[in-house]
């Protein structure tokens, strides 16, 4: 009898404390809101997997280049750089920047109207376009035979309508078309429903990967893999990996700046709040040539000026 | 209770207590993710059902109106699990049944923390090297388009839950009373009859224990099947064929699933579907082996 008691007793104030600690949390999140300044010298960015290597190589050339903040500007103290970069992809990206817990969020997709919204007393900025080339494998020869595919026959292979080589053209091989795309609530794939499926189910003998880097490395290992990669991932690996073009345009620079070649992406830095004084200072410099030759040198196309 | 000096009394009650504490956070803990998850996903099972979520087919959340049926995922899950399963229980049985009776010591010493290193390889190293070394070996060697397959993904959980499978089994083996070994050596009988006709049935406990937790393992491992599965979402047909299960499923698209969407709601309500299944199959082992003990019983 006396352990029951004793039990009960345990539990009823497990469980108020729980709920106290409700309340505790509610006030905390209401006083961060009402403090801007940050005390810390840290900034966190995080979302996007494809903008975390550009944002990481800039935060380290930035820290190695000023190393405190008062070299940045002589008005700031003299403090270490610490610049924290994450991935977790752009819907954790968005809910991250809104929600505090990071700084920055990285996004690479569109934003509709709501989620505009949730920016409007932040800023929303484009540091460039990721474009989606249509990748196949070096060794398969539809890049020699058939380097063009025209948008009909691009649905009809992701959707699963057209399911060996030899049915594109008779001339390739009778083997199976391996389809790779990326994860089908993501990003890229909203940006390749938007352009090319428009409302075609993707095939679902599709692999699903969970990764660009890896859907590049599925390309270069098999050579009846089709699936759309970043360009940055294609200029990296340019014996490996062949863009075809799309409806008679080809994924070259031109193209691309002149808005021809319409599978593509922007690649956006959106905060809730008006960045700090060193928030904005990174800012500027991502915004500047140095980060713009970060952007080009991994092989992504920057905003033009 | 009888005390020595008048402090004890009070230090017992303390540290029982502490302990008792502990346990009941440890149980709230679980109580209070089961909770979570079930608000988090409340949505779905209000519009969609469970019939419908757990048997529909078709996985497309994001168009509108959203569609969420995880059949094609559960079905990969067990499939892969099951594999796996197969694949090392005879192996892991073995090992265990080698190690406990007849390895020389030496062998034994060198064997037992090699397994135990096993278990600490990272599961995303696993998921890797099947990547990198396993896919491409189907693909060249059976010619198929590509190498994925719940099949390559079972091989790599076969032996990610082997040494849980083997260390559990000795145990089992070796916690049978000695008295067992020293009448069947007073008996004569030989040593293969010894292990697989007396001692196996006394520790049949110990080892469907470890095959219980094989399972909730290689079900909820992840990395290692998001690498190797296909991630396709068509039902898989066969051991060959490529498929999502619920934890690569989660894993995926959570990070693209807009909090408080249709799909956010639906990868929880996954989550949920998983965690429960795990609980059902040590449930239902555990009152398995109750009724197995009503037998002879020693372990």
């Amino acid at each position: 009898m006396r352990r029951k008691t004793w039990l009960t007793v345990l539990l009823v104030s497990i469980l108020s404390l729980c709920s106290l600690a409700g309340c505790a949390g509610d006030k905390q999140e209401g006083e961060k809101e009402a403090a801007p300044e940050k005390t810390t010298a840290s900034i966190k960015i995080g979302g996007s997997s494809t903008m975390a290597p550009i944002i990481a190589k800039c935060a380290d050339n930035f820290t190695e280049e000023f190393k405190t903040w008062d070299k940045v500007d002589a008005g700031f103290p003299e403090e270490p750089i610490v610049i924290f970069v994450s991935t977790g992809g752009s819907g954790f990206g968005l809910k991250s920047a809104v929600d505090g817990t990071f700084d920055f969020g990285m996004v690479t997709k569109d934003l509709n109207d709501e989620e505009k919204e949730q920016f409007a007393n932040g800023t929303i900025t484009q540091l460039g376009s990721d474009v989606l080339d249509i990748g196949v494998n070096s060794a398969n020869p539809v890049a020699k035979v058939k380097p063009n595919l025209t948008t009909e026959e691009l649905v009809a292979i992701f959707s699963g309508k057209t399911k060996t080589w030899k049915e594109l053209d008779p001339a390739l091989s009778d083997r199976p078309i391996v389809i790779a795309v990326r994860d089908l609530g993501g990003g890229a794939s909203e940006v390749f429903d938007k352009a090319v499926m428009k409302g075609t189910p993707i095939s679902p003998e599709a692999l699903q990967i969970p990764s660009m880097g890896a859907l590049a490395g599925k390309i270069m290992d098999n050579a009846d893999t089709i699936g759309y990669v970043s360009s940055g991932l294609v200029n990296q690996n340019p014996d490996k990996i062949i863009p075809l073009s799309v409806d008679g345009i080809a994924p070259t620079l031109e193209n691309i700046s002149s808005g021809q070649y319409k599978i593509g992406r922007p690649l956006l830095l959106v905060s809730k709040d008006k960045p700090d004084d060193r928030t904005q200072k990174f800012l500027d410099y991502l915004q500047s040539d140095k980060g713009i030759e970060v952007v080009e040198e991994m092989g992504y196309i920057p905003v033009s000026r | 209770m009888i005390s020595v000096n008048p402090g004890s009394e009070l230090k017992e009650k303390v540290t029982s207590s502490i302990f008792i504490g502990a346990a009941t956070i440890s149980s709230l803990l679980l109580l209070a993710m089961l909770l979570f998850l079930l608000r988090e996903s409340w949505p779905i099972w209000s519009q969609v059902g469970i019939t419908g979520f757990l048997g529909g087919a078709v996985w497309r959340p994001v168009i509108t109106p959203p569609q969420v049926g995880i059949m094609p995922m559960l079905v990969s899950t067990l499939w892969v699990a099951g594999g796996a399963l197969l694949i090392a229980a005879p192996m892991g049985f073995g090992c265990a049944i080698f190690l406990a009776e007849f390895a020389p010591v030496p062998l034994a010493a060198l064997l037992r923390p090699v397994l135990n290193m096993l278990t600490g390889i990272p599961s995303v190293v696993y998921g890797f090297l099947g990547a990198a070394v396993l896919v491409k070996f189907f693909e060249v060697k059976f010619d198929l388009g590509s190498g994925e397959s719940l099949f390559a993904a079972s091989l790599i959980l076969a032996v990610m839950v082997l040494p849980f499978i083997v260390v559990n089994s000795e145990t089992a083996l070796r916690s049978i009373a000695p008295e067992y070994r020293y009448a069947g050596i007073a008996l004569g009988v030989s040593r293969q009859y010894l292990v697989l006709g007396i001692l196996l049935p006394l520790a049949r406990k110990g080892m469907l224990g470890a095959l219980a937790l094989a399972f909730g393992r290689a079900m909820g491992e992840t990395m290692a099947v998001l690498m190797l599965a296909g991630n396709t979402l068509k039902l898989p047909v066969s051991w060959f064929a490529k498929g999502e299960p619920l934890p690569a499923l989660i894993a995926l698209e959570l990070g693209s699933a807009t909090p408080g969407s249709t799909h956010y709601q639906a990868l929880f309500a996954a989550g949920l579907v998983l965690v429960l299944m795990v609980i059902a199959i040590n449930l239902g082992i555990n009152l398995l082996l109750h009724r197995l003990q009503k037998g002879v019983n020693s372990v």
